[in-house]
């Protein structure tokens, strides 16, 4: 049979060295980082089988892994590596390519391949969108005015915009999602989940999505906390964007009903991107020891994005409306590349793929220990049978 | 004729050369381009240095200095990037060809001439005609050190052994069994250590360590410390008394800490010399200075105990010496993930050779600890004792501290085959226990050993492939927790008694060694043989040998061989009276002429031989 017959790609060890992956060969696999994993049990046993699929070039069994989404990246595995062979920046970097493997379009592959691509295509998205801005709202406001009638970029219009990159993003998105599911579940052979299964662990993805209790089972509980900081920052501030923009820019008073909020907002955000940039530049801890070019992008633009935000509102409060207008461009034309380029394409496509890994990982589960008593028990049948015919 | 570059290392601050004087002699050679000096602790960019390779289009580099083999490396690469031939990157080791006397600048002149004509220094120069003194010294009294003092004395020439310790033996008179023959350790080694006793050619010195060492090959001094035994060996009968009498005890280091000795002790029955000595440590009488105690120098029959006696030097001269001396195991407390020092029945695998051995302190009975009250320090400590429970399982966890780049990066070699022996005497000794054996790869490597592996597997042991990651307590049971790569899962056996297989370190004292000596050493710290495959019992200085683990970790038939190989160089440097001279013989003039000879191809006299 053709359909069994392993494809091994011998390059794909050096393809993942562009994606970070610097030192898989020197793993002579002894297993003490899957034994010391956290995350690793009876189903999963990570990251060392990882590290021998991508050694062996089987690209479709790496492709149909989870395993590299359960992983949060203690580091645990890397700092009791004997051989330095960093398991932990190879779950890493496996994160990154499968994010390039899920996305249809291709662009992903070429930013992680690239960041002088990535860069490229980011300022020019952004200087199109300044221009768009600004064309747009000198032809139907003023630049003195912030809000009301003669506003420069008026609420209404740019809360139709959002929602049209929304739907732009949600599209992308949920086409590389059920392109995730294919690989690792519905095209795989090995596992045949019933619908049963895939409805009772459906409550995974709300609780993944704003716990990540997982990430709490790591060593250390800091680094969870931080990323909890950083994401519910990340998600109310889009709540209040999507829903309450209005408010949120009328002014000049402080409306404590949104701004309350968004001041939290703001705070998890800053913090979180904070410490992540100096964690990254004093590379303290093990996750943060090894940083690919797209991690640099991806926390800058966060943090342009973040503190041009909170300058235009500051401006605004402080009545400078045509200094609040020109920040709220310059942040409205980083928002537009980040998100038209990160989310689907880039390291916050994780926000989706972490909690589908983790409702699929669950659905994974329950199957395997369905398949193997059921495997159990013919091999019981079949010795049962023998012990009859004799 | 070829480009030459040469560039010189200081390295060594006490180094007596003059580097000036020698830069502008290595500049005047007629090959050489390019001298550059390096300076003390030279940064080595290999980029930079492929540039100036191809710019100079030097299609040679000599690389000059004491022990500047640590840059050849960079060297090599830069030499590849550059498009030249890694093999003529060649190295002017001035150490090593004993450049350190007062003539220093001259020599290390000669040696970098003969680099530069790319003939090796130890074929140009002639190896001074002397006379060699026939009585060798032996450094360590292990297997390795027997074996050459024997061969040596054997063959009737002098040989003084001397040894650290209290006793010979070393770490083979701790073993229960060999492996793969699973041959009684003590039944090959016990005779041959009597036979070092009485040996008319062999002076033993025991609790004795070499402090000093002038002269040169062939002819050296060597000052020997003496520490007080406080016991007349050739008086001493070995009868007891003065141990049986003794108040103190502390606990006993050849037992690796499992029980206790006396402060006056005979470290085990068979300890050659065959009598006692005293720990001045430990000691009342010593402690007090005179003050207390003092009962067994009363008691003793032969009245042979003299605690006041004091450490002495003592000097002979030698031609030759061997270096055979041995190795420590690395401190497992390093390893913390496996909770050694922490959790008692967590066990080195030389502590449970003590265990497993019928003259041990169990008698041969494998037991985990016991906990036993110690009334004169109000403690509790962890002994073996015969009346100890027997484990019903028991890990044995290979590599602890080898082949890690987070301790030692080599492999110790003896470990694999130790842990399979362990296995089978568990096996054979508690036929219902457990038996879990966690390896990474299995080095079988020897004649034998493949078959005793699978010996070891069919006889019952579970062999894990896969490192134990952490040793744990749950339940005041250990539990080790690993994956079995074979089965693909992870496991979590609970155990009694946990077997680290700890690999080996030189043992303390052999950078000071080498030092004295001026013997160099590896980058793991061994003593460094001449040549890895045609010389290796040869060192760098000359008349120095190396035997048994110090040069590289080997198992007993290894070292063994080795160190008769040993004698037999020591031997022909004595009978030939050619042998170990420091190739010093020619003057400046001569060497170059000759090694321009030799680079033109002329065919030379041979006068290989050290």
């Amino acid at each position: 049979m053709v359909a069994n017959v392993t494809r091994v790609n011998p390059k794909l060890i050096h393809e993942l060295e562009k994606y970070g992956a610097q030192d898989v060969q020197n793993c002579y696999h002894c297993g003490n980082c899957s034994a010391v994993c956290p995350h690793a049990d009876e189903y999963f046993v990570f990251p060392r089988k990882s590290m021998r699929m991508l050694q062996m070039g089987l690209e479709k069994r790496i492709e149909a892994s989870l395993e590299p989404w359960l992983c949060y990246y203690c580091g645990q595995c890397s700092t009791g590596c004997p051989r330095g062979a960093e398991p932990g920046e190879t779950m890493m970097s496996l994160r990154r390519w499968l994010t390039s493997r899920y996305d249809f379009t291709g662009i992903s592959r070429l930013f992680y391949r690239s960041w002088k691509a990535e860069a490229v295509v980011l300022v020019v998205v952004a200087l199109l969108a300044a221009l768009g801005f600004l064309i747009f709202g000198f032809s139907q406001g003023s630049i003195h005015h912030y809000d009301g009638e003669q506003a420069f970029l008026p609420s209404a219009s740019i809360h139709i915009f959002d929602w049209g990159m929304a739907a732009v993003l949600v599209v992308l998105l949920l086409i590389n999602s059920i392109r995730m599911w294919w690989f690792t579940t519905g095209g795989n052979p090995r596992i045949r989940p019933k619908l049963g299964t895939y409805l009772k662990a459906l409550y995974q993805l709300p609780l993944q999505f704003f716990t990540q209790k997982e990430y709490a089972r790591c060593g250390e509980r800091q680094p969870w906390l931080v990323h909890l900081a950083l994401m519910l920052g990340y998600v109310s501030m889009l709540v209040l964007i999507m829903f309450f923009l209005h408010g949120m820019q009328a002014g000049p008073e402080i409306r404590w009903r949104f701004h309350g909020v968004g001041y939290l907002a703001s705070a998890g955000l800053l913090f979180g991107v904070l410490v992540a940039v100096i964690g990254r530049i004093r590379k303290s801890a093990p996750h943060v020891a090894h940083s690919h070019e797209s991690d640099w992008l991806f926390l800058g633009m966060l943090l342009i994005v973040t503190v041009t935000g909170i300058v235009q509102h500051v401006l605004h409060r402080a009545g400078a409306a045509m200094a609040a207008n020109l920040a709220y461009v310059v942040h409205l034309s980083l928002v537009v590349p980040m998100l038209l380029l990160e989310v689907p394409f880039g390291k916050w496509s994780h926000m989706v793929y972490r909690p589908l890994a983790c409702y699929l990982a669950a659905v994974h589960r329950e199957t395997l220990a369905r398949q193997r008593s059921s495997a159990a028990q013919g091999e019981q049948v079949t010795a049962d049978r023998r012990l009859a015919a004799a | 004729m070829a480009r030459v570059g040469v560039f010189i290392g200081q390295f060594d601050s006490h180094s007596t050369i003059a580097f000036d004087s020698l830069a502008s002699y290595a500049a005047n050679l007629r090959a050489v381009e390019k001298v550059r000096l390096l300076g003390l602790r030279p940064k080595v960019d290999v980029k930079t240095l492929a540039e100036e390779i191809r710019r100079e289009r030097l299609d040679r580099i000599v690389l000059a200095g004491d022990s500047p083999g640590h840059f050849k490396p960079a060297f090599t690469r830069a030499m590849q990037l550059a498009g030249g031939d890694p093999a003529e990157v060649r190295l002017a080791s001035f150490r090593e060809h004993g450049a350190s006397s007062s003539e220093a600048t001259d020599r290390a002149k000669a040696i970098l001439a003969c680099a530069v004509h790319g003939v090796p220094y130890p074929l140009v120069a002639v190896p001074k005609p002397t006379v060699v003194n026939p009585a060798t010294l032996v450094i360590g009294g292990g297997v390795a050190g027997i074996q050459t003092a024997l061969e040596i004395a054997d063959a009737g020439k002098k040989v003084i052994l001397v040894e650290r310790s209290g006793t010979i033996g070393g770490h083979m008179a701790m073993f229960d069994k060999t492996f793969p023959t699973l041959d009684c350790a003590a039944c090959i080694l016990t005779p041959k250590m009597v036979a070092v006793a009485e040996h008319d050619m062999i002076e033993l010195l025991t609790n004795s360590e070499v402090v000093g060492v002038t002269g040169n090959p062939g002819a050296y001094r060597v000052e020997i410390r003496r520490h007080a035994r406080r016991v007349d060996e050739a008086a001493c009968v070995a009868c007891n008394v003065c141990t049986d009498i003794c108040p103190i005890s502390v606990l006993s280091e050849f037992d690796q800490g499992l029980t206790h000795r006396k402060a006056i002790y005979i470290p085990f029955p068979q300890a050659v010399p065959n009598a006692y000595l005293v720990d001045p440590e430990a000691c009342l009488w010593v402690q007090s200075e005179g003050k207390r105690c003092g009962a067994c120098a009363k008691k003793c029959p032969k009245e042979c105990i003299d605690l006041a006696e004091e450490d002495r030097t003592v000097t002979f001269d030698v031609g030759t010496i061997v270096l055979a001396t041995g190795y420590d195991l690395l401190d497992a407390r390093k390893v913390e993930r496996y909770g050694y020092g922490k959790y008692p029945n967590v066990l080195t695998a030389l502590e449970f050779e003590r265990i497993t051995n019928a003259s041990g302190p169990t008698g041969g009975k494998i037991v985990v600890k016991s906990k036993v009250a110690n009334r004169r320090l109000k403690t509790d400590e962890w002994l073996a004792t015969s009346d100890g429970a027997a484990p019903r399982s028991v890990a044995i966890i290979h590599c602890v501290g080898s082949r890690d780049a987070n301790y030692n990066p080599y492999c110790s070699r003896v470990c694999c085959m130790y842990s399979l022996k362990f296995a089978h005497l568990v096996r054979e000794k508690l036929p219902d226990a457990t038996c879990y054996e966690f390896y990474i790869d299995m080095r079988a490597f020897g004649k034998g050993y493949e078959e005793f592996m699978e010996r070891i597997k069919a006889e019952g042991a579970h062999v894990v492939r896969g490192r134990t990651a952490e040793v744990s307590e749950v339940d005041g049971r250990l539990v080790v927790k690993g994956e079995d790569i074979v089965q693909d899962r992870l496991v979590q056996y609970p155990v009694d008694l946990v077997i680290l297989a700890v690999g080996l370190v030189p043992s303390a004292g052999t950078a000071e060694l080498a030092t004295l000596l001026g013997v160099p050493r590896d980058q793991d710290g061994w003593f460094s043989e001449l040549n890895y495959n045609s010389e290796p019992t040869y060192t760098e200085r000359g008349g120095v040998f190396v035997a048994g683990v110090c040069q590289g970790p080997k198992d007993i038939p290894d070292t063994v061989a080795q160190a008769s190989a040993v004698a037999a160089g020591v031997l022909r440097s004595i009978s030939s009276g050619r042998g170990v001279s420091d190739l010093s013989s020619l003057a400046l003039s001569e060497i170059e002429a000759r090694a321009m000879q030799m680079a033109a191809g002329k065919p030379q006299e041979a006068t290989h031989g050290r």
